[in-house]
């Protein structure tokens, strides 16, 4: 393996997995935590579900900085609307400004978005808003170029009214599938369920994930590796 | 964004200075010992001086499996050679080999910067200096590799040679005693780690005098 | 109608103007100047008290090292660092400006400045320039609401973290954070990881080199140590020195005085208003 400057000159990219999904009386976003760039990873700890108002969150794929741009944008935008109406913004405005900044500015963009919550008219909603502007409500959406492994999985796995804990299992599984395929995710399982009543945000640890079909272990160190099993001297 | 792909090099280069300094009965060959890549170190103490034959020493920097390429050939050439003529190949006779050498392969060079140091059939110091396809040239001191910009001008400021083209042809042997020779060569090293990133770790001096080949070493920079 | 441009006097910024012709020239072979770049190892932590940032002090353009002593760990704020790597010019100007404009809101608020806030105004001049301002940060400091450490790239994203590097010798610098690095460290044992993993950069990567600069910030109090650790003297000085004698060959020793050839009147008609 070569590591050439390029790669750190190369624009930072979230090869990711971002996954929303509805449940029963609201939603659970999800997100590996791998950043990098080329094969280098800049960050293995970063949060790529960002907060915009109080019950809308949004999940990250693609260009780091295009997306922290939008998002920054879309909460700013939000912060001034919600002191405008006295009230919490509801997810399809929220969506509706992701949506607007994307296909707006769709040449200069390279990053792919989901936005979950929840408010009082429509419960909880997931919009998925992908590379050109496009926006879908949908029962779950899945992103990033860890999505590819899963649409399989979700056709299968995904069901009508499931409970929170339901969801949140099937959300944790579903990053921990993508992590052990995708080169591009790694890390962490970080997760936001939203309902009425209110946020809240739980972290998986790398090595409490399940391992899938001949994974290997996580290891502290690639040293520890070779201590597991110590090759006996050979007998001749 | 479309990812490119470098078209792929059969060259690498390894950095690495050379230099050597004739004298009127002896001849200092140097170099650094730091084998690198891009912005990596693959080795601080990997030798670029090798022994020819009993009065020729070579010195080269550049790319390091084209060097050794041709370190081997010349090595094998110089067999032969023994073989045939029951004696070492003189310094100004191994200087016409390498030539030769490398302009065998004009036009896919060996990647490969080289001085040659020694002492002649009257025992006095000789220098050849070469580029990569075999153009070369007998001189009183030379520099080859990343820092030999930084060294030359400094060694024409101190040791100046006669044009080679005055008649009667003047010596272009140095006027330094050995020591004196040494300790130039060691400022030079020195300096050239301050201000050449692929110059560094350690320097190896080769001594060819009439006692004999001698072999000492200098500690440079590490960063 | 026939003429509808119009000169707008210009609002400041960088000019493009010449791009198109240098894209022309750059075609035809002719190479732009290189730049001086920071081939760099540049870090940062944060221990029990606040944040510890480090860097290398070597500069280069291309293979040559061109200053062996600079300063990469600039001022943003009293409270708030910033190490730079990348282009020198880029770090330079960037941080400049943002620690003037940080001056500016502290005499407009009677404030302390926030780290957030130069991140804020950094990011968003590196994202406006889409990559072309090449400055790779590290952002530290301590505010009202406590440490921060930060890095930003080129392209105008960040990240927060309990420990970051940058640069070249980023990847020899994170390997020393990554097998040492506890949360709760002392000063000491801050000061000295920072000084592992710049040591790890200066020996391993041939972009960094010379010195280490530390830089440590607590709650009201800063420590700057400039070259805080000199790793690599010189290992040979020839005790008899050198002498230069050669000097410009004189050609013309005769001096010919310009005023004798020309007519000098004094006190002319003075200039129409």
């Amino acid at each position: 393996m070569d590591l050439k400057m390029e790669d750190f000159n190369a624009p930072h990219s979230m090869g990711t997995t971002i996954i929303g999904v509805t449940y029963n009386g609201g939603v659970v976003l999800g997100a590996d935590s791998r950043t990098s760039t080329g094969v280098y990873v800049a960050n293995r700890a970063s949060d790529k579900i960002t907060q915009l108002t109080d019950n809308v969150y949004l999940c990250r794929s693609g260009s780091a900085a295009d997306s922290q741009t939008v998002s920054d944008y879309v909460r700013y935008f939000l912060h001034q609307h919600t002191i405008q109406l006295g009230q919490p913004a509801t997810v399809k405005v929220a969506a509706n400004l992701v949506r607007l900044l994307s296909y707006n500015n769709k040449n200069f963009l390279q990053t792919g978005m989901i936005v979950g919550g929840w408010d009082k008219y429509e419960g909880g909603k997931i919009y998925g808003v992908p590379l050109g502007g496009t926006i879908i409500e949908q029962p779950f959406a899945i992103g990033g170029s860890g999505s590819s492994y899963l649409y399989g999985f979700f056709d299968q796995a995904w069901k009508e009214g499931m409970t929170e804990e339901e969801a949140e299992q099937l959300v944790v599984k579903a990053v921990s599938l993508a992590i052990a395929r995708d080169g591009a995710s790694g890390g962490v399982v970080r997760t936001v369920t939203i309902n009425s009543e209110g946020v809240s945000r739980k972290f998986y640890p790398g090595d409490t994930l399940p391992l899938w079909h001949e994974e290997l272990e996580p290891q502290n160190s690639l040293l520890d590796m070779m201590n597991v099993a110590s090759p006996e001297p050979m007998n001749m | 964004m479309t990812k490119q792909h470098p078209a792929w090099s059969p060259y690498d280069n390894n950095g690495g200075t050379c230099v050597a300094i004739a004298g009127a009965d002896y001849c200092v060959t140097a170099a650094d010992t730091r084998m690198s890549t891009g912005y990596s170190i693959l080795s601080r103490d990997y030798s670029k001086i090798i022994k020819l034959a009993d009065k020729c020493v070579m010195a080269s920097s550049g790319f390091q499996a084209d060097v050794k390429a041709l370190q081997k050939l010349l090595a094998a050439r110089h067999l032969i050679y023994q073989h045939q003529h029951n004696k070492q190949m003189s310094c100004p006779a191994m200087g016409q080999l390498l030539s030769n050498t490398l302009y065998y392969k004009r036009f896919f060079p060996y990647y490969s910067f080289n001085v040659l140091g020694g002492l002649d059939n009257e025992g006095k110091g000789c220098v050849y200096t070469y580029d990569a396809v075999g153009s070369y040239e007998r001189v009183g001191y030379s520099s080859q590799g990343s820092g030999s910009t930084l060294i030359m001008p400094f060694l024409d400021n101190q040791l100046k040679s006669p044009s080679p083209l005055l008649l009667p042809a003047q010596d272009a042997v140095t006027p330094l005693s050995e020591a004196e020779a040494v300790d130039l060569v060691k400022t030079c090293f020195a300096s050239a780690t301050e201000r050449d990133i692929y110059t560094g770790d350690k320097l190896e001096i080769v001594v060819l005098n009439k006692d004999g080949i001698h072999r000492e070493y200098m500690e440079l920079r590490k960063d | 109608m026939s003429n509808s441009a119009i000169d707008v006097p210009s609002r400041g910024g960088f000019s493009f103007d010449l791009c198109r012709r240098n894209d022309m020239l750059a075609k035809k072979g002719v190479n732009l100047p290189s730049f001086r770049k920071t081939g760099t190892t540049i870090v940062g932590l944060i221990f029990q008290d606040g944040v510890i940032l480090g860097a290398d002090t070597r500069a280069t353009e291309g293979p040559i090292v061109c200053d062996k002593n600079c300063e990469k760990i600039h001022y943003m704020a009293p409270n708030i660092y910033c190490c730079g790597a990348g282009t020198a010019a880029d770090t330079e100007a960037v941080t400049d400006m943002v620690s003037s404009q940080l001056q500016l809101h502290r005499y407009h608020t009677g404030r302390e400045s926030r780290v957030v806030t130069a991140l804020t105004l950094l990011k968003k001049h590196l994202f406006n320039y889409q990559g072309y301002v090449q400055a790779a940060l590290v952002l530290g400091g301590v505010d009202c609401t406590g440490p921060h450490l930060h890095t930003i790239y080129p392209h105008g994203s960040t990240d927060t973290l309990p420990f970051a590097t940058m640069g070249s010798g980023s990847l020899a610098a994170m390997a020393m954070f990554e097998s040492k690095y506890k949360e709760g460290l002392t000063k000491d044992e801050g000061i000295q990881l920072v000084v592992d993993a710049i040591c790890s950069g200066i020996f391993n990567d041939l972009g960094s080199g010379s010195n280490v600069d530390v830089c440590v910030i607590t709650k009201g109090h800063k420590e700057y140590l400039r070259n805080h650790l000199l790793p690599n003297p010189r290992t040979f000085v020839n005790a008899k020195g050198y002498s230069f004698p050669k000097k410009t060959e004189v050609l013309l020793t005769k001096i010919t005085p310009l005023r004798e050839r020309v007519e000098v009147v004094e006190g002319g008609d003075a200039m129409e208003e």
